[in-house]
């Protein structure tokens, strides 16, 4: 009991040690930066080593190179794909034009002999028509 | 010496004709050629087999009349049509048209359609190609007052193909008369053989 009376708040004495604000140890904020920027350091290095494939002008310009070959066929190709299909449709057009010729000349042919067929009548069999067939 | 090579030039020219024939079963005649520059308009197809089969690829099997088309043309080994239209009448002769007829008064060709127009001078033959039965190729030859038309079709044919051929492609189906009616093609058929 005279313990507790010496010492009547030893919980709040245990928490006011324990969030007593304390200074940052010398160098902390210098240290912290230090990292900050090796880290970017480390970063720049990565970035650098990856594109310094480039800086030797030797396969800079066979980069170039690469990507023009890569354009150029491809628009060819493009092309000649365009070209095909624009020759298919053209030999379309003339094969349904060639159906349609063939198919307006049968249609005709039809005509003639139905109108033959229709100008002798069935009794008269032996009488001819304006037109004659051969 | 000069009579005896014009009493060759016949054999010769029949010895050549078949090869001719085989090799585009149609030979226009170089007069038939010239009437191209004529003519008012001129229509010149020339689709041999790999050509037709590539230009079927282009045919869409969504569209019926290229549907049909696509159907017609699978088993063909070519198409040619010549056709002329003139503005004036006679810019061809009789001549001209019968020399092409000719080629076709051979035993594998059955004309049966042949029909002569006094009154209009329209002018049609169907000839066809007969192979097993079966028709193996079709010649139209129409020669009207103002347009003058070739059409050869190589290759096998179905007769419901025919018809379509005779009905569709823009072009209304004709309601030909009962079987009853003389038989348009009884008058015709053989008469070439």
């Amino acid at each position: 009991m005279t313990e507790m009376n010496k010492n009547p708040k030893p919980l709040e004495e245990a928490l006011r040690n324990a969030l007593r604000r304390e200074d940052a140890p010398e160098g902390f904020a210098l240290k912290v930066l230090a990292h900050a920027q090796q880290q970017n350091a480390a970063q720049e290095a990565r970035r650098t080593s990856w594109l310094s494939i480039f800086s030797q002008p030797p396969l800079r310009w066979a980069a170039v190179a690469a990507v023009t070959i890569c354009l150029v066929v491809g628009s060819i190709y493009y092309r000649n794909i365009q070209r095909q299909r624009a020759e298919g449709e053209a030999a379309k057009q003339q094969l349904m034009l060639a159906l349609r010729i063939a198919g307006t000349k049968l249609q005709l042919a039809k005509e003639k002999v139905n109108e033959i067929n229709t100008s002798r009548p069935e009794s008269q069999p032996q009488n001819r028509s304006p037109r004659s067939r051969s | 010496m000069s009579t005896a090579i014009r009493k060759l030039v016949p054999l010769i020219l029949l010895l050549a004709f078949p090869a001719i024939l085989r090799a585009q079963d149609l030979k226009l005649p170089p007069g038939i050629e010239k009437l191209a520059s004529k003519a008012k308009e001129t229509v010149e197809v020339n689709m041999d087999g790999p050509m037709l089969h590539w230009a079927s690829k282009f045919l869409s099997a969504e569209d019926p009349e290229e549907r049909k088309a696509a159907k017609l043309v699978a088993n063909l080994k070519g198409i040619y049509v010549r056709s002329y239209e003139f503005s004036d009448e006679g810019a061809y002769t009789a001549a001209d048209v019968e020399a092409v007829r000719a080629q076709f008064r051979s035993p594998e060709w059955s004309r049966v359609v042949g029909v002569r127009s006094e009154r209009d001078g329209d002018n049609v033959d169907v000839f066809f190609k007969l192979e097993n039965e079966k028709i193996a190729g079709i010649v139209i030859i129409s020669a009207e007052a103002k347009e003058l038309t070739f059409v050869n079709i190589i290759g096998p044919l179905e007769v419901d193909q025919l018809a379509d051929l005779g009905g569709e492609f823009g072009i209304p189906k004709l309601k030909t008369k009962p079987p009853s009616s003389k038989p348009m093609a009884k008058a015709d058929k053989g008469e070439q053989k």
